[in-house]
Parts: C-alpha cells; sequence; structure tokens
C-alpha cells in the first residue's frame, strides 16, 4: 500500500520547521520498497493558515508566527488552505503544529506529529509503525527493532 | 488470564493506582493514554487531596507510540514534583507504553536522587487484573524503597488485608483487624488509609513479622519482603468473619507471635460473651425458617466468597450451595482455597468454581435447586438474577452501586454482627 507523507523540512534533511510557518511541504511517497521524495508543494503566499471561512482581511492574523491557532477557537472552521495543501497525505510531520490545526488535520484522518528528527529517522519510524498497523500486526517491541 | 469484556468483576492492573491513592500522600504518575484514569476511577471515596482527576498522566498518544514517550514521561513526572506537595510518587504504566516498549525503569531512575522518593512500577492491563497490580506496587515499595534493618521492634506487626477500593470495606475492615491485634498486645502497622502513609511504609521493615489476612493477593509480596527485609510471615487465608473464624484467627496469631495464651483467652471470651449475647436474643428469628433462604451462594472475589461461606455455614448454621471466585485467581492458589472451601464446620463441604464469566455464574445459578428461594451475596450483576428468583440480595463485592459504605466492615465479632444484620434486615423486608 503507497501512500504519502508530508514534511516541513527548510534544509531537506532535518524537520526544523512548524506549521504554521512552513512555506512548503516536502512530500514523500512510501511504497512497498520504501520512500521516496516525490515532490515539493509551494504554500501560496497569500494564504491563510487559518481556517478560510476566518480571517480573509489584510490585517489580523496574516503573519507567520505561531502556529495555527490564528483565529481564536476554529472549532468547526472549514480546514484552512495549508490543511487542504497536504490533505492527500496520510500524516503531517513538523517541529510543532498548532491545535486547531491539528483538529482540522483530525478530521480529514491524517496524523500530525510534532518531532525535532532527521527526516530519514523519522520516516523510517512512521513506515515501520504504519507497515506494522496496516498488517495488523503487534506493535510489541516497536521501540527496540 | 480472561476473555470476557462483560460484566467485568474487577479492572485491568492500572487500578493499582487506588492501591496508590490508599496510601496517604502517595500520588500515582500515570504513563499511560488520557482515558485509563477516567475509566478506572469508581465514586467510591476517591476524591480528596489527591484523586483521580488530577492524577499526573502522561497522557499518551499516536506520536508517541511512534517515536517514544520516555521525554514526555520525563517532564511529566519532573513537573509532578514541582506543583504536587506528596510524600510518594509511583510512577504506573499502562499497556501502551510497555507493548511499544518504552524503558520506564530507566526514566525514573534518573529521580534517584529526587527530594521526594519516586518508585516505579509496571501495571499494564495485558499482565494481569487489579489484584496482581496491587501486588505490584506493593513489590516496587519493597524493591525500591524498603531495606533491611537490624532493629526490631518487639510486637510489631505489618498487617495486609483487602485491596483498597476493589473491597468496599477495605478502610473499616483494616481499622477493626488493627484492633483485633492492639487487644491481644501487638503493635499492628498498615500503610492504607487515613493518616497511614510513608511513615507506616518506613516502619515496614522494624516488624516482628508479616501477617496476611487473604486467601492469595500479596502472597507474593510476603514472600519477597522475608527474602530481602528476612521478615516473616503468617499467611492466614480466611479474612475472619464472625465468631468462630476470629477466635481462631486470634488464637493462631497469639500463638506465631509468642503472646501469652491467657490474655488471647481472655480477649476472646469478652467479644464472644458478647456476641452469643446478641445472637442469642434474635434467636427466635435466626430459627424462623420462613425468614432466611435454606441455601446460599457467594459471587465474590476469593477473599469474600471465602470469608462469608465459612460465616454462613460456621457461624449461623446455613447450608452452602455453589461458591463463584470471580476474582481470576492464579491457578496455584487454587488447590489450597478449595480445600478451604471444604473445610467447614459440622462436616460441611462448599462446592467452589473459579469462573469469570457471569453468564455461566447466573446460569448455574438458576438451574441449582435452592429449596425455595436463594440467598445471593454478589455484585451488583447478581441484584437482577435474585430479583428473578426472588431471592435474598446483598450486595457486597465490586462493583457496588446501592450501597454507600464509609467505614463500616465485615470483620471481626462486630463485623458478623453487621453482616448479621444486613443480610437479615434484607430478609425481613420481604415479610414486612
Amino acid at each position: 500500500m503507497s501512500y504519502k507523507i508530508a514534511i516541513a523540512s527548510t534544509d531537506e534533511k532535518w524537520i526544523d520547521e512548524s506549521f504554521g510557518s512552513a512555506k512548503r511541504f516536502l512530500i514523500y511517497e512510501m511504497t512497498e520498497d520504501g520512500y521516496h521524495k516525490l515532490e515539493e508543494r509551494i504554500v501560496n503566499p497569500g494564504s491563510n493558515y487559518s481556517a478560510q471561512s476566518g480571517c480573509k482581511s489584510d490585517s489580523g492574523c496574516e503573519s507567520d508566527s505561531g502556529c495555527g491557532t490564528g483565529s481564536g477557537c476554529g472549532g468547526n472552521q472549514a480546514a484552512s488552505e495549508k490543511v487542504l495543501l497536504v490533505s492527500d497525505c496520510r500524516c503531517i510531520v513538523c517541529k510543532k503544529i498548532g491545535f486547531n490545526v491539528r483538529k482540522q488535520l483530525e478530521r480529514k484522518a491524517i496524523s500530525s506529529f510534532d518531532v525535532e528528527l532527521s527526516i530519514d529517522e523519522a520516516l523510517e519510524k512512521i513506515s515501520f509503525y504504519y507497515s506494522k498497523i496496516d498488517k495488523h500486526q503487534s506493535l510489541r517491541g516497536l521501540r527496540k527493532e | 488470564m480472561a476473555k470476557l469484556l462483560d460484566k467485568q468483576r474487577y479492572k485491568c492492573a492500572l487500578g493499582a493506582m487506588q492501591t496508590v491513592q490508599a496510601i496517604s500522600r502517595a500520588i500515582p504518575i500515570l504513563h499511560s493514554g488520557p482515558g485509563c484514569a477516567q475509566k478506572l476511577s469508581d465514586s467510591i471515596g476517591s476524591s480528596g487531596y489527591f484523586s483521580p482527576n488530577i492524577f499526573p498522566c502522561t497522557s499518551i498518544n499516536e506520536k508517541d507510540v511512534v517515536f517514544g514517550g520516555v521525554k514526555k514521561l520525563e517532564t511529566t513526572i519532573e513537573n509532578a514534583l514541582k506543583v504536587i506537595d506528596a510524600d510518594l510518587y509511583v510512577v504506573l504504566t499502562g499497556c501502551i507504553p510497555e507493548i511499544v516498549g518504552d524503558d520506564t525503569g530507566e526514566v525514573v531512575s534518573h529521580f534517584e536522587d529526587a527530594k521526594k522518593p519516586v518508585l516505579y512500577a509496571s501495571t499494564a492491563g495485558f499482565k494481569g487484573n487489579n489484584y496482581r497490580g496491587h501486588e505490584q506496587v506493593i513489590d516496587a515499595i519493597i524493591e525500591q524503597y524498603l531495606e533491611k534493618t537490624d532493629e526490631k521492634e518487639e510486637g510489631l506487626v505489618n498487617l495486609w488485608a483487602d485491596v483498597p477500593y476493589q473491597d468496599l470495606f477495605w478502610l473499616g475492615n483494616i481499622r477493626e483487624l488493627e484492633n483485633l491485634l492492639k487487644e491481644i498486645g501487638l503493635k499492628p502497622n498498615t500503610i492504607f488509609g487515613y493518616q497511614r502513609g510513608l511513615e507506616n511504609i518506613k516502619t515496614i521493615p522494624k516488624a516482628q513479622f508479616n501477617l496476611l489476612v487473604s486467601p492469595w493477593v500479596s502472597v507474593g509480596n510476603m514472600k519477597k519482603m522475608e527474602r530481602k527485609l528476612g521478615i516473616p510471615y503468617l499467611h492466614y487465608p480466611t479474612l475472619p468473619i464472625g465468631a468462630f473464624e476470629t477466635s481462631k484467627f486470634l488464637r493462631e496469631v497469639g500463638k506465631f507471635a509468642g503472646v501469652d495464651d491467657q490474655k488471647v483467652s481472655k480477649v476472646i471470651d469478652d467479644h464472644e460473651n458478647y456476641y452469643y449475647y446478641l445472637i442469642e436474643r434474635y434467636a427466635d428469628l435466626f430459627l424462623e425458617t420462613r425468614v432466611m433462604a435454606k441455601q446460599f451462594s457467594v459471587v465474590a472475589d476469593a477473599q469474600y466468597a471465602l470469608a462469608i461461606t465459612k460465616f454462613l455455614v460456621n457461624d449461623l448454621g446455613l447450608v452452602p450451595a455453589k461458591q463463584f471466585v470471580t476474582d481470576d485467581t492464579p491457578k496455584q492458589f487454587r488447590e489450597a482455597i478449595r480445600k478451604e472451601f471444604e473445610n467447614l464446620n459440622y462436616g460441611l463441604k462448599a462446592e467452589v468454581a473459579f469462573e469469570t464469566d457471569s453468564y455461566k455464574i447466573h446460569q448455574e445459578i438458576k438451574e441449582h435447586d435452592y429449596h425455595g428461594y436463594p440467598l445471593i451475596l454478589g455484585s451488583y450483576y447478581e441484584k437482577e438474577l435474585a430479583e428473578e428468583l426472588f431471592g435474598h440480595y446483598l450486595n457486597i463485592s465490586w462493583p457496588v452501586q446501592d450501597k454507600v459504605v464509609l467505614d463500616d466492615f465485615y470483620v471481626g465479632y462486630t463485623g458478623g454482627i453487621r453482616l448479621i444484620e444486613d443480610i437479615y434486615s434484607v430478609a425481613v423486608q420481604r415479610w414486612n
């Protein structure tokens, strides 16, 4: 089973960006034979990472600071453009991620992992984890393998 | 390992958080998912200074499964030490971190030099139920905290009985047992309940011996203390309820502790005189054959199934039908417990089933001929069944839904009288 993973990284080596500040996402494809980089998706500079129906105006939460918690609780709002950009991925890996964005992703059944690791290490761990659960195998000893 | 999810009569090993909570000013730190403490907490006297709602918890999620939850555990312990004023912190693990292999013991070892003791007990649900979890917590205290000492205190006895909170009467029972031991001149030391905490734990190694009142729970703990701390133990398998068993209990403990026979006999006589005075006064009620059921069944953990069966036969002269032990008793103890059920007065023997499947238990009770309506002492699950069979019913084992017990107890002479009051109150309500 192949699937995609979106990673927020500036140098293509380390996961070093938060979801909110990421200007692009690296998309990796995971197949039976391993993983490879598929493409890069550039975040539209005009887009707002908070929900589309939220503050679209020039003022307000245009800034890159924070990580997706721009517009209050945002609970029932539609997904932001940034979320839609990666909505075909199985999971998102970034340095930090805000509560609202995490909820938006969860609603689309996308997992988010906020870790600071090398891309290779993260991909290996994630692929091992998914391979186990896809085959309905026990996660016993996940750390040791 | 039991297979059933329906009508469970115990919790997973992480339920041992209640054992920790029963030690005053001790708090569990949970390395588990966020729902565990919520699911495991009962509203049976578990609120207060610490309650399951505020137990520090790593609340591990998918990320911690994939990348490891040890960092989160480390910060959770660190912060618990900062913000929670407790005397003892016990890290308990749930299933998830144990399955994926977080090295909790290693993380906890970083806190060896902390100002307050931080211990670790492995209480993953797949390792057993909360009876086993209770043992794990006590094991952790023995292994990681207690040290052997040559300083012994004459007459000091560590007393171990029920599993806190799992047993409704744990607090009242242990206090009453303490009182009985005091009366024969011993100094009981317990670690659970009001004003019993770390100081009592520190006193454990000085004891002359350990006294375990339970058919199987904590036998392993006693052996461990014997090995590590050199404390011998007396294993008394029956929770003494009523005059017959309590007198036997006091004699045996007195003999083991080297207490003067006459002193013990005097205490026993005083209690028995009053006990039988009460029984005598109500003899017309007890002898009125229509009031009480002819046969009874107890559906409870080994502790209560055995204790109540012995009491109802030896003290009240009732006839046992089949008894059901529902705590998933480890196989190595079953034979000894079965023998205890066969060791009743008047040459009576009680058949016992070690069964966790409520369907089978209820089926057997329905099919048995009780020669009239049955007397059923069990968990709340037996209430409906008893109603169906027009039986007398008393809720004495977990889960408890129709009884509030603050510090009531069934142990000892007084406890036996309390149990008689409860049982006969149920019976006379039918006729009035």
